[in-house]
């Protein structure tokens, strides 16, 4: 598998099938795990990070997942940006420096990053609202790659990380929700302080600090110790389907108090990203939210949930420059962008799809 | 700031309440004598650095002024370093800097115990470690023939393993 192949493929995360995926696009699992042998990457050596990455690259063998190591070392900046864009790497890994790399399945359900701040990070991702299943999956896998290797634990403080902030189980669990009818009607703000109140933390589509774009927003916890991985999903598992009624309520006010300029809305929209010849990412977030909402109200019925959310990602400055083949300014990006949707939303069964 | 009585610029800088009123007065050295003022000599002594020492207490804790110092056998990393950069050096760290983490733990999770999933032993991991940080010192003294033969105890090691 090489990252061209990637290029014609999607996530399983985006597939869109799965409980409640009108609203949680994905679920998703990172577990920081550490050798216990070797000093934090901060603190280790070219060497030592080397014989990190080889450990690591051994124990994931073993286990027999099928996957492609990448070396970022051995990448473009274009195709570390690619990376970071279909959410296998951050972009501390991308920008980062010395032996690094990432492990990522052909589904890319599962990324396994090497030598960012923690030696592992692990992370599984499916489509919808199933916290408890990739648990089952992620906990799985994290046996079997320590069979190969010795985890840096302590019986009192738990999987032992870097940064004190993960100390524990090392887990976040999160969902990424799409929310416009919250932002729609201004509570999204409320929602977000009541979150944090108990200790959850709200962040854009890209982790850490971003902005969120496209009205999606990622929820997860904060507190990795004193409270056992299943504890964790529990809140999550809890809280979640309160904000889904507030998104669902917010969505048929919409509906039944402003029905006409809401379809209104949501039309123009899905016409300016079939017909536009060219088009900035913020637009094309803006308008594709819309039709993300006006697919899932049945205002839209030609167009499929899957294709949507493959667009959000699909239309990132690196996948397009990618798809062309070659390094693209802002406006040839914007250009290549809105032919790609054209392409895409026009021609029905669009040629990248497998 | 010119003084109030003449034009020199002023030094000596008094506020007073007089019925809840605020007042300023604006002086320089020679008026504020002439005014009756007792000013010293010399400038006080504002020991600013027990001033400095009592501020870092008050913001990072009783414990950093004994901690500041401490480094980790292993991995080489003062609890300075940590408390600047956010980011420990080895897993030893927690063991030797745990005075300093535990406050930090409960304020962050509520809890200073691991609930949760277990690893499985290994207790030769610990040695490993010590015996990398041997390594690298040995490799920046120079000293091959003492890093040659820590390597090929850690490759034995690793056999095992």
């Amino acid at each position: 598998m090489t990252l061209d192949d990637l290029t014609k493929t999607s996530g399983e995360w985006l597939r869109g099938t799965g409980p409640e995926s009108d609203i949680v696009m994905c679920s998703r699992i990172r577990l920081a795990r550490n050798l216990a042998d070797f000093p934090f990457t901060n603190r280790a050596s070219r060497n030592e990070k080397a014989d990190i990455e080889a450990q690591v690259r051994a124990a994931v063998d073993a286990s027999k997942l099928d996957s492609a190591f990448f070396d970022i070392n051995g990448l473009s900046n274009l195709d570390r940006q690619f990376l970071v864009e279909r959410q296998m790497i951050s972009s501390e890994m991308a920008n980062g420096e010395g032996p690094r790399g990432v492990v990522v399945t052909p589904e890319e359900n599962i990324s396994i990053m090497v030598n960012e701040e923690d030696h592992l990070r692990i992370q599984y991702m499916l489509s919808g609202f199933r916290l408890p299943e990739v648990w089952e999956k992620i906990n799985a896998l994290d046996d079997q790659l320590e069979d190969d290797i010795a985890y840096a634990y302590s019986p009192s403080l738990g999987y032992l990380t870097a940064c004190p902030t993960n100390v524990g189980t090392g887990i976040r669990v999160g969902v990424m929700l799409h929310l416009p009818g919250l932002v729609a009607n201004k509570q999204i703000d409320k929602v977000f302080r009541a979150l944090q109140k108990i200790n959850l933390a709200v962040r854009g589509l890209y982790g850490e600090g971003s902005q969120a774009f496209g009205d999606f927003y990622q929820v997860s916890n904060q507190q990795t110790l004193g409270k056992s991985e299943e504890e964790i999903i529990k809140i999550l598992t809890d809280v979640v389907p309160q904000v889904l009624q507030y998104e669902r309520t917010a969505r048929q006010e919409l509906l039944t108090g402003r029905r006409q300029h809401l379809h209104d809305q949501v039309s123009r929209a899905y016409g300016v990203l079939k017909t536009a010849q060219t088009i900035s990412s913020e637009e094309t977030m803006l308008l594709l939210s819309s039709v993300r909402m006006g697919i899932n109200l049945g205002l839209i019925d030609d167009l499929s949930i899957a294709t949507v959310n493959e667009l959000f990602i699909q239309t990132q400055p690196a996948f397009l420059q990618k798809l062309r083949g070659s390094e693209l300014g802002v406006e040839e990006r914007n250009v290549a962008r809105a032919s790609y949707l054209r392409s895409r939303l026009t021609n029905g069964q669009p040629e990248e799809q497998n | 700031m010119i003084c109030q009585r003449c034009q020199n610029e002023a030094s000596v800088h008094l506020t007073e309440r007089v019925d809840g009123r605020r007042r300023e007065l604006h002086l320089c050295v020679a008026c504020a004598r002439k005014a009756g003022l007792v000013l010293p000599e010399t400038p006080p002594d504002l020991g600013l650095d027990s001033v400095v020492q009592s501020l870092i207490s008050k913001h990072v804790g009783e414990l950093v002024g004994e901690l500041a110092e401490l480094s980790c056998p292993d991995c080489g990393v003062r609890y300075m370093d940590f408390r600047v950069g956010g980011r420990l050096g080895c897993p030893n760290d927690y063991k030797v800097f745990s005075r300093g983490l535990l406050p930090l733990l409960q304020r962050f999770h509520g809890a200073t115990r691991h609930v949760g999933k277990r690893a499985r032993p290994r207790p030769e991991a610990a040695q490993r470690l010590r015996l990398r940080s041997r390594l690298r010192e040995a490799v920046a003294l120079e000293d091959y023939e003492e890093a040659a033969r820590l390597r090929d105890r850690l490759r034995l090691k690793d056999q095992h393993a």
